[in-house]
């Protein structure tokens, strides 16, 4: 599975960080999101899942399948 | 029986959405603020009403409504929003400046408040609070307030900024008086001399630039090259004075206040010592159920909005203790559950605006406290508590708190 982020939403709470630092991190310039391997496998599912849900702005998606 | 009201409410308010509400009354009796606007969910009022108090402005109850004012910039504006409304008011950078125009500021100051910028002050953040708790901790008790709560951030602030420890007492002194004088002379009065400590600082570190806040914003560059305007410089300045100082000292007030007063809670917390990321959660939801903060917005053009007639430079409020608690968000969110998993407070505000030192907040509170479980595991309200020690406002809070062990 995969999670993308839309930059223009995001607000840079670092909620997706705090609940999942295995995938999501803040960049140092403007404090938004940066998903550095956005595939993740089934062991991640649930913390990544808690992420998406968790992010005030509603600025994270879980993609079915490989590809955007 | 109707009130009658002077001057009487605008037209367009029809007086079916007009409440008799004062956010800045708690009600005799109430040792806690937030139930000031707690109350008026109970008293069944329309969920976007009118109050002709402080000049007259909108209440937003739901969560819904509270997220969608933050975002809609196009109606609701930051620009000039006081309540009661004050004019001209500092157009505070970048809170007081819509996007986006907005960014030039915020982009200037993203990166010194970056999670990862943040994570790089623990140790001076952590040294500040094992210094100040162990100044009182044998002492069996303090009062919150005066002994930690104003000082921890109001220091915080002085070592962003460059500024020497020493001069503690004298911004202790101006922020008592911006944050509590209702005295229109005194309140003018300390304006000046914040203003006049911002523009020797500013100057100062135009001069001779260190690696603080202060020097980032006055060495900045917009796109042609120049510094930005000298009165912005000192607008930003005093933002991050209002911003982070009082949010901070009530926030931690509520904190304490009810860990002094949950045995279970402490033990809780202090079960999570060596696991920072529960410790981290279980944070997250006091945010949620402390939200210190109503934010104001004022109404850009005359427009219909929700089926509601909204007239041009009408204020609106944004309560977030209110969507912090709507029901129909949160399970159960009068309880505080510090393992709740699904936790979207507003506490920090969404959209354009949101928080920027929300990072360091968290940060500053959890240093804090994690300190002080490990040199006072156990502490009580004391019984001597102040009268009169609450207030509402655009940040509510607590003037006193005294607690013992
Ligand atoms: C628990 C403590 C705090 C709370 C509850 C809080 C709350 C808020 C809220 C609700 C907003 C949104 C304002 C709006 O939408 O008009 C905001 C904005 C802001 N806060 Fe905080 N804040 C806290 C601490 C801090 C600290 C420590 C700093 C920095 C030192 C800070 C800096 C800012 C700045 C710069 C903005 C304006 C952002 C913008 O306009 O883009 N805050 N804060
Ligand atoms: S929680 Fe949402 S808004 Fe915050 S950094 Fe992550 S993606 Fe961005």
């Amino acid at each position: 599975m995969r999670v993308v982020a839309n930059l223009q939403v995001c607000q840079g709470h670092a909620r997706c960080e705090d609940l999942c630092p295995e995938i999501f991190s803040t960049d140092a310039v403007e404090g938004k999101v940066v998903i550095e391997h956005p595939e993740f496998g089934p062991e991640l599912e649930e913390k990544v899942r808690l992420a998406v849900r968790n992010c005030p702005e509603g600025a994270l998606r879980i993609a079915k399948g490989g590809a955007a | 029986m109707t009130l009658q009201w002077s001057p009487s409410p605008p037209d367009h308010v029809p007086a079916e959405l007009i409440v008799d509400f004062d956010f800045f009354q708690a009600p005799e009796g109430l040792n806690d603020p937030v139930q000031i606007w707690h109350d008026l969910v109970r008293r069944g009022v329309p969920p976007i009403f009118y109050t002709p108090r402080n000049g007259g402005h909108w209440v937003f109850l739901k969560y819904s409504d509270i997220v969608e004012g933050y975002r809609n910039h196009e109606i609701f504006s930051t620009y000039q929003t006081p309540i009661p409304p004050i004019e001209p008011f500092p157009v505070m950078q970048p809170q007081g400046v819509d996007p986006p125009e907005h960014n030039v500021f915020r982009k200037l100051l993203a990166p010194m408040f970056t999670p990862l910028a943040v994570r790089r002050m623990t140790e001076g953040l952590q040294h500040r609070a094992q210094t100040m708790i162990s100044s009182f901790a044998d002492k069996g008790g303090c009062d919150f307030i005066a002994d930690y709560a104003s000082r921890f951030p109001t220091g915080t602030f002085l070592d962003l900024f460059g500024l020497p420890e020493e001069r503690l007492p004298e911004f202790l002194a101006l922020s008592e008086v911006f944050f509590r004088s209702t005295d229109p002379d005194a309140r003018a009065q300390n304006l000046n001399d914040i203003y006049a400590v911002l523009e020797e600082l500013f100057r100062e570190k135009d001069r001779n630039p260190g690696s603080d806040i202060a020097s980032a914003i006055v060495t900045a560059r917009d796109e042609n090259g120049q510094q930005h305007p000298w009165q912005d410089i000192l607008n930003c300045g005093f933002l991050l004075f209002v911003a982070g100082l009082d949010t901070v000292t009530n926030t931690m007030a509520y904190v304490w206040r009810y860990l002094a007063s949950t045995p279970q809670a402490r033990a809780e917390f202090r079960d999570r010592l060596d696991d920072p990321t529960a410790f981290q959660l279980a944070i997250e939801e006091l945010m949620r159920i402390n939200a210190v903060s109503n934010i104001y917005r004022r109404v850009t053009h005359d427009c219909e909005y929700k089926g509601i007639q909204f007239r041009r430079n009408d204020r609106v409020i944004l309560s977030n203790t209110l969507a912090n608690r709507d029901p129909s968000v949160f399970e159960d969110p009068q309880t505080i559950n510090l393992d709740r998993q699904v936790n979207n407070h507003v506490t920090f505000g969404v959209g354009p605006h949101r928080c920027m030192g929300s990072h360091l907040a968290k940060r500053e509170i959890m240093i804090s406290l994690q300190e002080w479980l490990r040199q006072i595991p156990d502490f009580e309200l004391a019984e001597d508590q102040e009268q009169g020690s609450i207030f509402g406002g655009s940040v509510m809070g607590f003037t006193s708190l005294k607690l013992r062990w």
